[in-house]
């Protein structure tokens, strides 16, 4: 069993999967529900689905899909993207989804991250925050799918998430998202030393030896890997993967 | 055939699939007339002790679910808060459990800030007896956790499976004809479909 | 099985278009043995003629990054083929791959180990998945056999659109009829237009995604770009027994249990589709072949051919909720009389009128010979 969590990511757009490079020009990945098939066949821990449309589309989540989906997972998912309000998120959990990631409501209605940790306990709420580095070095926080910048700061935004209960975050860093150059180590440290709930590092890696050094130098609790999992290798071909656990365990020993 | 029983609570979609995929026949209903033939019953069950064991007394089927597993040996497995509900009490609420099995779930609480509440992740099992349903359970066997409230049987010979977190508690246990499993075997795929597989051959 | 069948090998008389000679041997084994004559499979003239092809790639690949296009599914011939393109033929093969999202992790754990270990890179054309669905339901509301055929197209059209892309004039495809036989036209046929026109009357999603390959994209790569297919299996020996046991042994490489299972649309349409609805059971190709070049035991074959298809238990579930076909239109549909090719518009008649051409262009290994002999003659064998 692995220490680390080590979560494929899979991106939803209109009912299909894609893959984006810091947020943008998506490419076509395949379909829902036979990935999922096959994360099941690698036996994944558990798998993170995000609809990076519904919000900006101002669409709920897709429930039936997400039911054909959580009932051909036989291990835990997680799912964000269009989570607004306490029905939505209660619907979710009730089609068998284990946890619910809110990004853009965060923003908008804040009590809701409360509301949904005091009902179904912090561990089913993962709060998601996207954050890009500027020219200048700085960072900025992001909602809406990377489209509307927030003013906030990573760290304490990461704190007030905490206080309202929300039981571990995610951090993607959208400069890094699709590029394959590795986790930004900096960023996933900083937010790891401000909070005491999991920190789950999303954006950049491109090899076992990011995972290790996100984990050990970025003190990461959970790794979260997007284009490794869906392509061959950088700029080639799509093929569902998923990393050697034997190789991943000596990587991520103690 | 296993007749899942649906009494309201728990997600049964993942449970019915996953005995699909081993090839097992398998029915959601909360009718009782199909509980009352049933050759074997999956008792399910997410939320809260008092709710479940309320929903289960109100409706008849209470009594067949006595009459079919205490007079008739019908093979029970109850998974998560199904298993709990075996047992005499709860730390969780007031109501009684079924009691089929002479055990208690008791309240994670750990002085330990570390140690989070629920247990909620993957974990590993260890076989503290042999039992059917756990025939062909490799060394490093681990399933899917999410609980705050954890059993302890009275007798040891009714522990099948043990784990470990902050404490020992009695991850599987069985009575005859009652087996329960505090994990999610329909979350644990490859190890909960050996499970699955076990229970349908009994 | 109907009473007559081949004393070489196991076609029986429910074969279309089989004739027997006065030994009793079938056509198709005739057929078999021509291309092996033709192509000296096995013998000193076919690997003397391959061993010139194989120069013929490299000095066309001089100064490109991939000398040859290896189309990757997952599945053991073209698994082998990546492993002796590299191991033993010293070529630097791109894999290709078209995804019709049907795949399973057999397929697609094999294509990473052995392009891994290789070091091969992989080139993937994936279609929109509600594309893909919406084309595959129309041939199946068109009640012809051919559900595999769009994707067996989309196969060689991307094959075509990865050369052309990286300079490539090389194809390397894995089909042997040594192993496999060549498969009677009645049973099967596929070309773009016949493709084009089911998805015209059945299908209600348009073509964006799907790579299809119209007549002038054919005579495009055909004619212009002048990319050759070689089918290195028919000149050298080769068993898929053999290949197996190299592939699990150097790759860790996982058997699917059977001809085409490793994708779930290919293992819905041999092991249901069309023995139910066609009473074709297309073992009896590859079993065939094994029996007639001494690969297998005939009474062995027969008896195996005897015995029902293995199906994934809820493949056919999968396959209704995927394409959103209720229980009742599926009963419907697969009880219903069988169409064929011929009740639709294709290419077909093109390809007869313009059989001198291919021939040439067989001869030339711009087109398989089996396809000359299948699509061009009139007498559809």
């Amino acid at each position: 069993m692995l220490q680390t969590r080590v979560i494929p990511c899979l991106l939803l757009k209109d009912d299909s999967l894609f893959k984006t490079v810091n947020f943008k020009n998506p490419s076509y990945i395949g379909d829902p529900i036979n990935t999922a098939r096959i994360f099941n066949e690698l036996e994944v821990d558990e798998l993170v689905l995000l609809d990076i449309s519904a919000t900006n589309n101002e669409t709920k989540p897709n429930f039936d899909l997400l039911t054909n989906l959580a009932n051909e997972c036989f291990m835990p998912l997680a799912y964000g993207g269009g989570i607004r309000n306490f029905e939505d998120a209660k619907r979710i959990f009730q089609i068998g989804i284990e946890k619910i990631i809110i990004n853009s409501a965060s923003f908008t209605n804040p009590k809701l991250i409360r509301d949904l940790a005091d009902y179904f306990g912090n561990q089913s709420i993962v709060a998601s925050i996207d954050i890009s580095k500027n020219f200048f070095g700085k960072y900025n926080v992001f909602s809406n799918s990377g489209k509307k910048i927030q003013n906030v700061d990573p760290v304490s935004w990461s704190k007030k998430l905490e206080d309202l209960g929300a039981g571990e975050i995610l951090i993607t860093a959208i400069h890094k998202e699709g590029t394959w150059k590795g986790f930004d180590l900096k960023l996933i440290k900083m937010i790891s030393a401000a909070v005491s709930i999991p920190v789950i590092a999303n954006g950049g890696a491109s090899s076992i030896e990011d995972i290790g050094d996100v984990v050990k130098e970025g003190n990461a609790s959970a790794v979260s890997l997007g284009s490794m999992v869906v392509y061959q290798k950088k700029g080639m071909g799509v093929l569902v993967n998923f990393p050697d656990i034997e190789k991943l365990k000596n990587k991520l020993k103690k | 055939m296993i007749t899942i029983v649906d009494y309201g609570m728990g997600n049964l979609g993942s449970i019915f699939n996953m005995f699909k995929r081993v090839g097992v026949l398998s029915k959601i209903t909360s009718e009782l007339g199909d509980i009352k033939s049933a050759k074997k019953l999956l008792l399910p069950g997410v939320g809260s002790f008092d709710k479940a064991m309320q929903k289960i007394n109100n409706s008849k089927i209470r009594d067949v679910l006595d009459y079919k597993v205490l007079n008739e040996q019908t093979p029970i497995l109850g998974i998560c808060l199904g298993m709990q509900l075996l047992t005499k009490s709860s730390e969780e609420g007031k109501e009684k459990g079924l009691g089929y099995i002479d055990a208690h779930t008791m309240k994670f609480s750990f002085e330990n800030k570390n140690i989070k509440v629920p247990h909620m992740g993957w974990n590993m099992v260890l076989k503290s007896k042999n039992s059917l349903i756990t025939n062909g359970f490799v060394n490093e066997s681990r399933f899917y956790f999410v609980h705050s409230y954890y059993v302890k049987v009275q007798n040891e010979e009714n522990s099948i499976l043990k784990t470990n977190y902050g404490l020992e508690f009695d991850s599987a246990i069985q009575r005859d004809n009652i087996y329960g499993a505090q994990f999610h075997p329909e979350k644990s795929h490859k190890f909960g479909m050996k499970l699955f597989e076990n229970f349908a051959k009994i | 099985m109907k009473d007559k069948i081949c004393s070489r090998c196991i076609y029986d008389s429910s074969i279309p278009k089989i004739e027997f000679d006065e030994n009793g041997v079938c056509n198709y084994c005739k057929m078999s043995d021509d291309l092996a004559k033709m192509y000296s499979t096995g013998k000193p003239a076919g690997y003397k003629e391959f061993e010139k092809i194989l120069r013929d790639i490299k000095k066309a690949g001089k100064g490109k990054k991939y000398d040859c296009i290896v189309g990757a599914s997952g599945g053991t011939d073209s698994s082998f083929m990546l492993h002796l393109a590299v191991k033993e033929w010293g070529l630097r093969p791109l894999a290709v791959h078209y995804d019709n999202t049907w795949n399973t992790s057999f397929a697609t754990e094999n294509i990473r180990k052995v392009t891994k270990k290789l070091n091969i890179d992989l080139y993937t054309h994936v279609v929109d998945n509600k594309e893909s669905d919406d084309i595959i339901k129309s041939f199946f509301k068109a009640g012809v056999p051919e559900i595999d055929a769009p994707t067996d197209l989309a196969f060689a059209e991307v094959h075509y659109r990865a050369a052309s892309k990286y300079g490539v004039k090389y194809v390397l495809e894995g089909h042997t009829f040594m192993e496999e036989g060549v498969s009677p036209l009645g049973n099967t046929y596929f070309d773009g237009k016949y493709i084009k026109s089911i998805h015209r009357r059945f299908g209600s999603i348009k073509m964006k995604t799907y790579p299809l390959m119209t007549f002038t994209n054919f005579m495009k790569w055909l004619l212009f770009y002048r990319i050759k297919k070689i089918r290195p299996y028919w000149y050298i020996n080769f068993t898929k027994e053999n290949a197996k046991n190299i592939l699990e042994k150097e790759y860790d490489w996982k058997y699917y249990g059977g001809h085409h299972l490793e994708n779930r649309m290919s293992a819905f349409n041999h092991s249901v589709y069309y023995p139910q609805k066609f009473n074709i059971d297309q073992r009896n190709n590859s079993l065939s072949a094994l029996v007639r070049n001494g690969n297998k035991d005939r009474n062995e074959a027969i008896e195996e051919y005897m015995t029902p298809p293995f199906v994934e238990p809820e493949l056919v579930n999968y396959f209704k909720k995927r394409l959103n076909i209720s229980d009742k239109e599926y009963n419907l549909i697969m009880s219903e009389e069988p169409k064929t090719f011929k009740d639709y518009p294709t290419y077909k008649k093109r390809f007869e009128r313009l059989r001198p051409l291919f021939y040439i262009l067989a001869k030339l290994n711009l087109v398989p010979m089996s396809f000359y002999i299948k699509y061009t003659s009139k007498s559809e064998i």
